[in-house]
């Protein structure tokens, strides 16, 4: 709709105007044949010379015809532009050629300079009189337009992402003693076309930091790198990934990793940063989803339509429930005073992340555009953002909004609820109209005591304070006072319901596409659906009265759905070797990249369906092979023949990630507190964490692994942020690994590592006196061996330099002692090998 | 994360105009893309080398200084920002017509959009007087600004689109009221790297801890070396603002030598047993940077090298302006130390709802003298002329009433003005309507404003480009356009 804003004056003469001509001039017609003359002289005069001067220049014959729109001939101006026509004739309020030149808010033309106000007039008149254009009947109609919407490209399906997954038998290699496991034939048959091999073996002692760190994000403690040292058995290293799939602790870390898709955070930060205190029922939910690995075609549908599965008992219910507070995560613009703009970037943002969590694909791209280089045309991305656009992710759209939040109680505790809520109701007004009776009684009894002469000092004589509640008689205060009781009284038995980020249904409704983006140009409706490219002809029906959330999980957990097994088995693979086989983990699309092993990509995508989605299925068949186990050996023909190791002629080494570098310096120092769930959260939910002048008071001093931590967005805790925690304003299925000054003042200077390594360093001091024995003692508590003799001396020349330091700025011999080795666990800490994983 | 620059001439120009089949999602490929496509299958691994290659380059220094597109009239950018937004009306953009139609109704319509309902035309309170060889109109709000006017080029036809701090303060960090994009400061330490190895390339001073908060300067998927390094918050006096970390209170620089002397060996002999990587050998270079970054930044921030009269020059020796004042004289120092982009920011204080004669006069008066100081000390010292300053709110405010004493948010109309770094001095430029609501004359979008300010570093703002999620990335999205008619 076009609401222009135009000076009245300008309005004023444009109607005068208008029904001056047709009273003077009966004959005007609204043929645009521009019979009548003084019409025509008017056009000539004060219309042509306007468009021509001020629009031809990009909207003329000659020019580039932007928008592909052309403003040189009536017809042009009715069959319009990609914004639809220019004019409706006898009409300029819903002009947009009038709404554009009043810098309106749909288009502002010309862009830079508004016309002078007589211009617009004129052109306003000129339209109210049904725009006559002379000679328009003589065939000065435009060239046909440009279609905008190429039409789906029947071969944009070939594209291997598009095409489903293609079982292949297991290649043929010419060193047949190295594969252990089905995929590394696909693995060591890629590496031999190119003449590679793999590399040797990593050592029992870096596979078990390997291994323990992928699945459990900590390092193993000293005691298990020696039981696995001494285990000789076949199967040593199967029994040891089983005992870690086995423990909570892999559900942290796993959980972690699905947290960054989630784009997970307890506040919503972007412009009002208020706290979402029932969100880490999402994060427990995931950590427990992963734990029991539940299967991973159920742990889409529940996040996506948990809500809407066929009820089970409680738990499972609110669980499924629970779930759904992925859709509710998202950043949003809380103070938007365009509510409908509010609503249609939330929807945005839920397609978005939804597109690339689950199918890697930049649905986003297509919500101004039909996608530029991956076959989504916009009436896909308004169709899918339709099922959004039917379900309740917001309570409402006000400034500042409030997402949407769902009890955790079946129907007779909501009975109780409402029953409650009644009484409530009824207290509130008991207490209410005894509070008017008090007031009214007062106010009574002041005029009296005014007409008496007798008001007390201090109040105006002739006006009754604002202020009652001082002049309430005794019964009147007893009786209030007793009102209040209950009502207090009543509140201690509120029955007590836990809340969760959550959505439900409302209204389906179908959404028009936006042209451009904007919800102020509507074009053609986009039926609920799924996209062409992938759902094809055999599109799934959504009933009317449904959204279309449930139709559209149960799409995309389809067994032959293209994307959803491959991107998942992508990013498990991705977490154990570093990088995907698709590099580009959230973009499977034209943009992305490309497999480096697709047969090996399809072949673990189909398995994993196979065995029931079990991504725990899927850590072992990938951890239980030679690839997983090689070494990160270079090799100079490797590194030339293939620099970026995408044929894994080696295992790639990884820098610990934030959680890993702040959970394995608590673990090697100090102690981690094991507790699992909840929240360390403090601030009450919808307000601000962080506002004008008080910055994030969220308390990070704390020993839980770092996933209980709360992230506040736009307020990341700075160690985090420091080591490229993923910005969980966005999903992000691969984080980068900077190497940057911050990251070293955090090692040389926070508190956390001061702290940490003065607790090592006591303990150590405790525990041995002699320097050798401690420089051991330090070296198998962080590296998790045994210093070189090399290591060793040097360990104590560095001890032995640091007291003296520390002795000629007069610090006492046993603190001096102390820090020199709190300094040399410092160093260790930071260092590449403790930073690093083989 | 390597660099990606794209040739998207294809977008320059109209393109910015609304028009919906040039997005920089249409760009052509770059090289590094079609070296990628082609190495993404096995025949293309030779390809893929030259790739490694230059992520290596690009992995070595994110910061090391960098060649600008084409020559740059500015070096640095020193932004003052003033949170909550300054009345146009009150300050720089002179409109008699206000005070002749005081109380009378807006003649036109307000926006369909707006933050809250006002009334009737609301005169500024405060007399204009024109200054300086240039003859430009300034409230008597900012006297010793108006000693500078000459130097200023003033923007009077500044336009964004959002109604509210927080999407209004993204919009003009980031271009981006919708999404979490890289700050203006992140592109241009992208773009040019950084003059001084010691410091962080982008610094912001006392920084909001509100309405966007950090993702005002954040990188966001920018590699994490052109996030702004922050100094306190706007919860913390400019004087005892810090970067995170740059201190412990117990080891002595002599120490934390002897420490880094032992990392260094044991990195050379893990080193020798891993072969090349140059993931590991940045890592000990990142130390030796902290460690001097530990001594520059200190050393910058201790003020008692400046004499007593420029001191006095930024208000630093009242009470009223002492705060501004530090912010103002750090930016200078920063700047003459090479870092990018600095930002100050006076912290949400503008934002005159009610209360406007008081709480504008007083915020002015906190701010006026240290921005006087600032200009007059930079063109003394002569980095006037390669830095480029830049001032403004996130929006202006309506010249109708809120209340009586009180004026709403307006992001169609408002006044910034810029100084040094290759802009016109003395200039004026663009106009509001008669009573200062619309920009309506040679308007200027803040995604102009940011297609001019990379330009006058020597970049364009076309091609200065990050592919991320799929698509080439740019500060101006599919926008912007360089104002030409405010260069020199």
């Amino acid at each position: 709709m076009i609401r222009p804003t135009w000076p009245i004056c300008v309005l004023f003469v444009a109607w005068r105007f208008a029904a001056g001509a047709l009273a003077a001039e009966p004959a005007a017609s609204n043929d645009g044949k521009g019979g009548d003359e003084a019409a025509a002289k008017f056009f000539e005069t004060n219309v042509r010379p306007v468009l021509a001067a001020r629009c031809y220049e990009c909207h003329g014959p000659d020019s580039k015809r932007e928008g592909n729109l052309r403003l040189d001939s009536r017809a042009a101006l009715l069959k319009g532009g990609d914004l639809g026509p220019a004019i409706k004739p006898g009409d300029p309020q819903n002009s947009l050629l009038i709404d554009a030149v009043r810098h309106g808010e749909v288009v502002q033309m010309p862009p830079k300079t508004k016309l002078p106000a007589r211009e617009i007039a004129d052109l306003t008149a000129w339209v109210a009189q049904g725009a006559p254009w002379p000679g328009s009947a003589q065939g000065d109609s435009p060239q046909p337009a440009p279609k905008v919407e190429a039409a789906l490209d029947p071969q944009a399906r070939e594209f291997w992402a598009f095409q489903p997954p293609r079982d292949s038998a297991l290649p043929a290699v010419q060193n047949t003693s190295w594969p252990i496991s089905p995929l590394d034939f696909f693995v060591l048959s890629a590496l031999e076309a190119r003449s590679l091999s793999p590399a040797p073996a990593t050592d029992k002692r870096q596979l078990i930091r390997r291994a323990t760190f992928d699945l459990h994000g900590l390092p193993p403690a000293p005691e298990e790198v020696d039981r696995f040292l001494a285990d000789t058995s076949s199967d040593a290293f199967a029994r040891l990934v089983d005992r870690l799939l086995a423990s909570p602790r892999y559900g942290e870390r796993w959980g972690r990793r699905w947290l960054d898709i989630a784009r997970y955070a307890d506040s919503n930060g972007m412009d009002e940063n208020m706290a979402m205190a029932h969100a880490w029922r999402y994060r427990d939910y995931v950590v427990a989803a992963f734990n029991r690995d539940l299967p991973y075609d159920e742990f889409i549908r529940q996040q996506l339509a948990g809500d809407l599965l066929p009820p089970a008992d409680d738990a499972t219910n609110f669980e499924r429930l629970v779930a759904t507070g992925f859709l509710v995560l998202g950043p949003k613009m809380l103070a938007e005073d365009d509510p409908v703009k509010m609503e249609m970037d939330i929807v945005d943002e839920q397609v978005d992340t939804i597109g690339r969590a689950f199918m890697g694909l930049t649905l986003g791209c297509a919500r101004c555009h039909d996608h530029k280089f991956d076959p989504i045309p916009t009436a896909d991305y308004y169709s899918l953002a339709g099922i959004f656009k039917s379900t309740k992710s917001m309570e409402n759209y006000r400034v500042v909004a409030m997402w949407s939040e769902r009890p955790l109680a079946n129907s007779q505790k909501l009975a109780r609820l409402a029953e409650f809520e009644k009484q409530v109701a009824r207290a509130d007004g008991a207490l209410k109209a005894a509070e008017q009776v008090a007031k009214d009684d007062a106010t009574q009894d002041f005029y009296q005591r005014l007409l008496a002469g007798a008001v007390g000092q201090g109040v105006v004589p002739g006006a009754v304070p604002k202020d009652l509640a001082g002049f309430y008689s005794s019964e009147n205060n007893d009786a209030l006072a007793k009102v209040k009781a209950e009502r207090a009284e009543l509140e201690k038995a509120r029955p007590d319901i836990p809340y969760a980020l959550g959505v439900s249904d409302r209204t389906p409704q179908d959404l028009r596409v936006h042209l451009r983006g904007s919800h102020l140009t509507l074009g053609e409706l986009a039926p609920r659906r799924f996209p062409a490219v992938l759902a094809g002809d055999t599109q799934p029906t959504i009933a009317p009265a449904a959204s279309g959330r449930l139709e559209l999980a149960r799409w995309l957990t389809r067994a032959d759905h293209p994307l959803t097994a491959r991107v998942m088995v992508n990013r498990v693979w991705q977490g154990h070797f570093g990088e995907g086989l698709v590099r580009t983990p959230d973009n499977f699309g034209k943009l992305g990249q490309q497999p480096d092993n697709q047969p090996l990509l399809d072949w673990l995508a189909l398995r994993f369906v196979e065995s029931g989605w079990s991504i725990k299925t899927l850590h072992r068949r990938i951890m239980l092979s030679n690839a997983y186990r090689m070494s990160t050996t270079y090799s100079e023909r490797g590194a030339a023949a293939d620099p970026e190791n995408r044929l894994l002629w080696r295992m790639n080494r990884r820098r610990l990630e934030a959680e890993e570098i702040r959970d394995a310096i608590l673990a090697t120092c100090g102690g981690i507190h094991g507790a699992m769930g909840g929240t360390l959260l403090t601030n009450k939910n919808h307000t601000y964490v962080t506002s004008t002048a008080s910055a994030n008071d969220v308390n990070y001093d704390n020993t839980r692994r770092s996933i209980y931590l709360p992230v506040v967005r736009s307020a990341v805790y700075e160690v985090f942020s420091a080591f490229d925690f993923a910005d969980p304003s966005t999903m992000n299925g691969k984080r980068p690994a900077t190497t940057v000054a911050p990251q070293a003042l955090f090692m040389m200077n926070s508190p956390l590592v001061l702290r940490q390594t003065r607790d090592l360093a006591e303990e150590l001091l405790r525990t041995a006196t002699d320097d050798a024995a401690l420089a051991t003692l330090a070296y198998r508590r962080v590296h998790g061996r045994a210093p070189s003799a090399n290591e060793t001396s040097r360990a104590i020349e560095f001890i032995a330099r640091y007291q003296s330091g520390l002795a000629g700025a007069n610090v006492e011999p046993a603190e001096a002692r102390t820090r020199a080795w709190q300094a040399l666990c410092r160093v260790l800490i930071s260092s590449n090998e403790f930073m690093y994983l083989e | 994360m390597p660099r990606q620059r794209t040739d998207l001439a294809a977008h320059t120009g109209r393109a910015a105009r609304a028009h919906w089949n040039a997005c920089n999602c249409a760009g052509p490929l770059s090289r590094r893309d079609m070296l990628r496509s082609s190495a993404a299958g096995f025949a293309g691994l030779a390809l893929a080398g030259l790739l490694a290659d230059e992520a290596a380059a690009a992995n070595a220094n994110p910061l090391a200084p960098r060649l600008p597109h084409h020559p740059a009239k500015a070096k640095r950018v020193i932004f003052l920002f003033m949170h909550g937004g300054p009345s146009q009306v009150d300050t720089f953009d002179y409109k008699p017509l206000l005070a002749r139609d005081h109380g009378k109704p807006l003649p036109f319509a307000k926006p369909r959009v707006v933050s809250s309902e006002t009334g009737n035309l609301l005169k500024s309170p405060w007399q204009f007087s024109q200054h300086g060889q240039s003859g430009a109109w300034v409230s008597e709000l900012f006297p010793h600004v108006a000693g500078v006017v000459d130097e200023l080029c003033m923007i009077h036809s500044m336009h964004g689109s959002n109604s509210r701090h927080g999407g209004a303060l993204l919009e003009l960090h980031t271009g981006s009221d919708t999404f979490v994009r890289p700050s203006m400061g992140s592109w241009i330490t992208y773009g040019l790297g950084s003059e001084n190895q010691d410091l962080p390339g982008f610094i912001t001073i006392c920084p909001t801890l509100t309405h966007g908060a950090e993702n005002n300067y954040s990188s966001a998927f920018l590699p994490a070396a052109y996030q702004a390094t922050a100094l306190g918050n706007a919860s913390i006096p400019a004087d005892r603002a810090k970067i995170p970390f740059i201190d412990n209170d117990q080891t002595s620089r002599a120490a934390q030598r002897l420490e880094l002397d032992l990392l260094r060996q044991m990195e050379a002999e893990h080193l020798a047993t891993t072969g090349p990587d140059l993931a590991l050998e940045g890592r000990i270079d990142s130390f030796e940077l902290a460690f001097r970054m530990q001594a520059a930044a200190p050393r910058l921030q201790d003020i008692s090298d400046e004499t007593e009269a420029t001191l006095a020059l930024y208000g630093l020796d009242d009470a009223k302006t002492k705060n501004f004042g530090r912010q103002c004289l750090m930016a200078r120092r920063f700047a003459e130390s090479g870092v990018r982009f600095v930002q100050v920011s006076h912290s949400y204080k503008w934002d005159q709802h009610g209360g406007l004669r008081k709480d504008h006069a007083s915020n002015a008066l906190e701010v006026d003298k240290p921005i006087a100081g600032l200009i007059r000390d930079l063109k003394a010292r002569g980095l006037l002329e390669d830095t480029l300053v830049l001032w403004g709110g996130e929006f202006g405010r309506t010249p109708t009433a809120q209340g009586g004493d009180g004026r709403d948010h307006n992001p169609h109309g408002s006044t910034m003005w810029m100084a040094g770094g290759g802009v016109k001095p003395g200039m004026r430029y663009g106009n509001t309507d008669d009573y200062g609501y619309y920009a309506v004359e040679n308007k200027v979008h803040l995604h102009d404003l940011h297609a001019t300010m990379l330009h006058l570093l020597g970049l364009d703002h076309t091609k200065l480009t990050y592919r991320y999620a799929g698509r080439d990335f740019r500060l101006t999205d599919v926008h912007g356009e360089v104002v030409h008619d405010i260069l020199t």
